[in-house]
């Protein structure tokens, strides 16, 4: 029991006292009501014992990916950022990414996950992520053994020349998630394809 | 037919003081009343201070709808803990705190039917303040026959409230125009009368912890429930603007700092009275506390957030000592914690300034701590001589206040994330499927 914990017990106490002995106590009618003062020194203050708490709930880093519906269920590697700001993907197609940059999945804001739609010769990890539905859940499997669930809320297809960063990546304090890959057309000189596809997701 | 009813549950006395209290402070505050109502979320604003000043210069600019929204939800989120709070003094017999947190709570109403006027119409409006108003009715009925300890009171006020969510409920979902089903509406207002019954019934039993964490809970849904009624009866352009990050980042940062104050506020009356229920207070504002270090580790790092909670924690830690000694009776103790504050006021204001980017200089963050502290001491104040009518109006200030600041820090806090954000799309193809990826 903390140390205002036990002091207001005891003004308690002293309040019910007061009460039976000294009728009308400005609180001692009301509900745990206590009387301040009483005979032979000042009554504890539940106050005195307070201290704030110094620690936060921390949320550990996701180490896996499940999305039943898509038959995903892939490790998460960590990504940053490259040299020229862009975000950095998965180095294997068969394995999602997470941008370790902004929130881990739960935490209030956006956690973002990235996966290849394909390698050069078959399907990545995000093949069928476009096919996703509204209502569709979302596993994520955190490194000390929680877990936290997402619903999809909506699927949107973008241009790379026109990527909606603010959306996908902005703070807002909403624990949400969002999976991005690529779709739209293949740019063979460029070698990548025209669109991306993201899936927004918000805690189940 | 129900309003009869309504007059016949519970202490007649006790309703009828709080009705005429209601009453007595809508003709005599009148049209200032509407005039602050119409400038910012509360309509409590008396002394000028020079937060107040500020946030009457912000609110006086043309609100675009996605402002209102937000006001919409200060204006639900205070709503909840007015309820409560008015509830909880019913119970308590204590009739002063009634009538304050009755006259607060009509304020709240008023501000809160000029703002659907606003965002909705006067047609919407009119309808929605008397039912409104009878269901909070209904509500202190229920509060009155739970004080009572009459069973059958109980029963009669849970009847009232289930017509009144009934009536909302169809309200809400009618002028939604199909985008809020009636069933989701119903839901959403029977959880904001079951946390406002519940934590009553708690109360009453001197189960603290349950009744406050319905307290906090209460306050959370409600305030969401104003994005919701937005978001379903706002045009389709402005729900879009409602979702987008800066404006969920300025509505989730005022919750999180309204709550502070509210719940700073709460701790301080337990603090000042010395009753029992000031663990349970405790706890709430610790919570709180936790959800804010979580919120700035988000945003900025961990090492940034335990920086900020150790000061933080502070700072809390003084505005309780200072209603401690306050109640206790120690002017030197008083004293001290106010010079400790000016302290942490600096300090603060060093860790936050450089995390807005310097869109807000150290001393502009300074000042409008410093304008937040002395707003919660003269709460401690006021509730301490009793003065429950100052106490609600400094709490109306302070809870505006804090929307004010949090605006300010989230588009200060957003830009600097904004800045190191990844740039374009993401190269997540190599062309294997090409002509099948793109057939969306």
């Amino acid at each position: 029991m903390p140390a205002y914990a036990r002091t207001a017990t005891l003004a308690g106490l002293t309040s019910a006292v007061l009460a039976v002995l000294g009728g009308a106590q400005p609180y001692a009618h009301r509900p745990g009501g206590t009387a301040p003062g009483a005979t032979g020194g000042p009554a504890p203050v539940a106050a005195d014992g307070f201290r704030s708490v110094r620690t936060y709930p921390v949320v550990a880093p996701p180490v896996r990916l499940r999305i039943r519906a898509l038959r995903v269920d892939s490790p998460l590697q960590r990504l940053g950022l490259r040299p020229d700001g862009t975000v950095e993907v998965p180095a294997r197609p068969d394995v999602a990414g997470w941008y370790e940059r902004g929130p881990r999945p739960g935490q209030p804001g956006p956690a973002v996950v990235l996966g290849h739609v394909d390698s050069r010769t078959g399907p990545g990890v995000f093949a069928r992520l476009r096919t996703v539905r509204p209502g569709t859940l979302i596993g994520v499997d955190r490194a000390d053994g929680s877990k936290v669930t997402f619903r999809v809320t909506r699927v949107a297809q973008t241009s790379k020349t026109a990527f909606p960063t603010d959306l996908v990546y902005a703070p807002t304090l909403d624990a949400t998630l969002r999976l991005v890959t690529c779709g739209g057309s293949f740019d063979r000189d460029r070698g990548s394809y025209r669109d991306n596809v993201i899936v927004f997701a918000d805690e189940a | 037919m129900r309003r009869m009813r309504a007059r016949d549950v519970g202490s007649r006395r006790h309703l009828f003081l709080l009705l005429c209290a209601g009453m007595a402070v809508l003709l005599s505050a009148g049209p200032a009343i509407s005039t602050t109502a119409a400038a910012g979320p509360a309509a409590h604003g008396t002394a000028a201070g020079p937060a107040a000043h500020r946030t009457a210069a912000a609110g006086s600019a043309r609100a675009s709808s996605a402002d209102l929204a937000v006001r919409l939800q200060a204006l639900l989120g205070r709503h909840s803990v007015l309820a409560a709070d008015l509830m909880r003094s019913r119970i308590r017999g204590d009739d002063s705190f009634a009538q304050a947190a009755n006259a607060a709570l009509g304020g709240n109403t008023d501000a809160m039917t000029t703002l659907v006027g606003q965002l909705f119409g006067a047609a919407t409006a009119e309808k929605f303040r008397p039912m409104w108003s009878e269901h909070i009715v209904a509500l202190v009925a229920y509060a009155g026959a739970v004080a009572d300890k009459d069973d059958g009171a109980k029963v009669h006020a849970r009847e009232e409230l289930v017509e009144y969510e009934e009536d909302l409920a169809r309200f809400f979902a009618g002028a939604s125009h199909g985008r809020l089903s009636p069933k989701a509406a119903r839901a959403a207002v029977v959880m904001h009368v079951g946390h406002l019954t519940e934590q009553a019934d708690a109360y009453a039993a001197g189960d603290y912890a349950t009744a406050d964490r319905l307290y906090r809970e209460g306050y959370r849904h409600t305030y969401d429930l104003g994005l919701t009624l937005a978001d379903a009866l706002l045009p389709a352009a402005d729900r879009a603007t409602l979702r987008k990050p800066v404006w969920r980042l300025r509505s989730r940062l005022g919750e999180i700092l309204a709550e502070h104050a509210v719940l700073l506020e709460d701790v301080n009356r337990a603090a000042v009275t010395n009753t029992a229920d000031f663990d349970a207070s405790a706890d709430m504002i610790n919570d709180n506390t936790r959800d804010l270090a979580a919120a700035v580790d988000t945003l900025f790092g961990a090492a940034t957030a335990r920086r900020f909670q150790s000061l933080w924690g502070s700072h809390v830690e003084l505005l309780v000592a200072y209603a401690g000694a306050t109640a206790a009776g120690k002017p030197d103790r008083r004293h001290e914690t106010r010079a400790e504050l000016g302290t942490f006021e600096k300090d603060m204001a060093a860790v936050l300034a450089p995390a807005t980017g310097g869109r807000m200089s150290a001393a502009d963050l300074s000042s409008a701590l410093q304008d937040h502290d002395r707003m919660l001491l003269e709460h401690a104040d006021a509730y301490a001589a009793r003065d429950y009518r100052g106490a609600q109006d400094i709490a109306g200030r302070t809870y505006e206040h804090m929307f004010a600041l949090a605006r300010r820090l989230a588009d200060g806090f957003g830009a600097t994330v904004a800045a190191r954000l990844p740039q374009g799309g993401a190269q997540t193809g190599y062309g294997g499927l090409a002509g099948v990826a793109g057939t969306r």
